[in-house]
């Protein structure tokens, strides 16, 4: 496998932190911002089984970031149970068959990602996944926000806030899975959290906010991975503290 | 003139093993405004739910084809920063973007100034939302509007003029109206039909016929009325 360019790493880490943002500002208002961090745990089997088995781990991140969130919509809808205590369950388990499973001498990437270590592969697929996450958040943005804001009213124009639910948990699941080879599983929850959160202190309209979650990631992205590229750092880590300074600054800036 | 907008057969509700409703059966013609009444947990709002098709139910919900149904929830729960405005919740009417102009007219159909679109509705105060919400569930011209009273948030005067609203646009959009209330003065003053609910249907008819002192008093478990009370239940 070819390693990338530092064009191509710039344009997958743009692509992944803006969906990342995007996602996040939904999740955010469905009082959703940590089931990222937790479900981001929920893929470290499948990235052990590619490091072991030697097949790509984004495959492996997929395989069981959907398994396991159709297995936390269905358990929800079954125990009526709130979904952050569910995704509770599942990502532990994940967390301990993880833990048996990653070789030693990989834990490190599994638990914080490298982007620079992008494959070409790996390149079309966080671009190909990014970009389907952001155009299905957008195509259905207007239905989301009715559902968090009264499923009754969402209930009443004929949508499904059941079946939308699942539908943002596979987009949240996909997000987590391409954010993972940026910031690895320990960082991924950042992804989702910081921009959003820096947004909503930022705007007041829905489209401002949407927009501004998302190019927040873009920016923290670029910053993080020219950083490390001039520093030697790892960027993951380093995506997450400019995004952390981002977010002290909006403290100052919050509107009335 | 009478063509019949709605019509319920033998409706009943479970909800978590429970009958929440039973025997619920009325019709409603066009033009009409029906109130729903009956003491707290007596399954009003379960039975707007049930026409809106948020919960299961056993029996029949029968609307005339093509009839388009507004909905104006109780109350909706807002975080305060919630970063959507007045303007942006209209636009996520599922029927057709509105534009510009509508939202002007929804705004002014529920007397707020055009200056309301740009505020984010969670700094709106309970009337206000509550317009703001009439105003959305009117946005795609419905023929039936269901609408759900607040317990409380909005006072005595601003629910006077709500209902004064209410009534306006019934003239002028020819809109069938359903309203589930806890005010009897409102019952005798803006509705032609009521319904009684408690779990099961207590009465339907026009409000003079079945707002009888031992009506109420079987409904309301002899809250009111008390010499009605003793008499009615001798009759039980």
């Amino acid at each position: 496998m070819t390693e990338l360019g530092l064009t191509q790493i710039l344009i997958a880490g743009a692509f992944i932190a803006a969906a990342g943002g995007l996602l996040g500002s939904f999740a955010l208002l469905r009082r959703m911002a940590l089931v990222g961090d937790a479900l981001s745990h929920v893929a470290l089997p499948g990235i052990a089984l590619g490091l072991l088995f030697n097949f790509n781990v984004l495959l492996g991140s997929v395989a069981f970031l959907v398994a396991g969130t159709l297995g936390i919509w269905l358990v929800e809808h079954k125990t009526k149970l709130p979904v952050d205590t569910v995704v509770g369950v599942f990502f532990t388990l994940s967390l301990a068959a993880g833990a048996l499973l990653t070789p030693e001498e990989e834990i490190l990437e599994a638990l914080f990602g490298d982007i620079s270590k992008l494959s070409v592969f790996d390149f079309w697929w966080a671009l190909a996944l990014s970009a389907t996450i952001i155009y299905l958040l957008l195509h259905f943005s207007r239905r989301f926000v009715l559902a968090l804001i009264s499923t009754d009213l969402s209930r009443s124009e004929g949508f499904h806030p059941h079946r939308l639910e699942l539908l943002f948990l596979l987009l949240f699941a996909f997000a987590v899975a391409v954010g993972i080879k940026f910031a690895g599983a320990l960082l991924m929850g950042s992804l989702i959290i910081i921009p959003a959160a820096t947004s909503r202190n930022l705007t007041v309209s829905m489209g401002s906010y949407l927009f501004m979650s998302a190019f927040l990631g873009v920016a923290g992205a670029i910053l993080g991975i020219f950083g490390a590229r001039f520093y030697g750092f790892s960027p993951g880590p380093l995506f997450v503290l400019v995004l952390g300074a981002f977010f002290l600054a909006s403290i100052f800036f919050r509107r009335k | 003139m009478s063509e019949t907008i709605l019509e319920v057969k033998n409706l009943q509700v479970e909800l978590g093993g429970a009958k929440v409703l039973e025997n619920v059966s009325f019709s409603v013609q066009a033009g009409d405004s029906l109130a729903i009444i009956g003491p707290n947990g007596s399954g009003k709002t379960t039975l707007f739910r049930a026409l809106i098709g948020a919960v299961d139910y056993e029996g029949e919900i029968k609307f005339t084809p093509g009839v388009k149904i507004g909905y104006v929830p109780q109350k909706i729960d807002l975080e305060r920063d919630l970063p959507i405005t007045v303007e942006e919740f209209f636009k996520l009417k599922s029927t057709a973007l509105p534009g510009k102009k509508h939202i002007q007219e929804a705004l002014s159909s529920v007397k707020l100034s055009p200056s309301y679109a740009v505020k984010p509705i969670g700094a709106l105060s309970a009337g206000e939302l509550q317009r703001v919400l009439v105003a959305w569930a009117i946005l795609g011209n419905p023929r039936l509007l269901l609408f759900d009273e607040p317990t409380a948030s909005v006072d005595v005067a601003g629910q006077e003029t709500i209902y004064e609203l209410l009534h306006e646009l019934q003239d002028q959009r020819d809109l069938t109206l359903i309203l589930i209330s806890h005010d009897l003065t409102v019952v005798y003053r803006y509705a032609n039909r009521v319904l009684c609910l408690n779990k099961a249907q207590i009465c339907f008819g026009a409000p003079k016929e079945v707002l009888t002192p031992e009506g109420l008093s079987k409904l309301y478990g002899g809250e009111r009325g008390f010499y009605h009370h003793l008499h009615s239940e001798k009759l039980t």
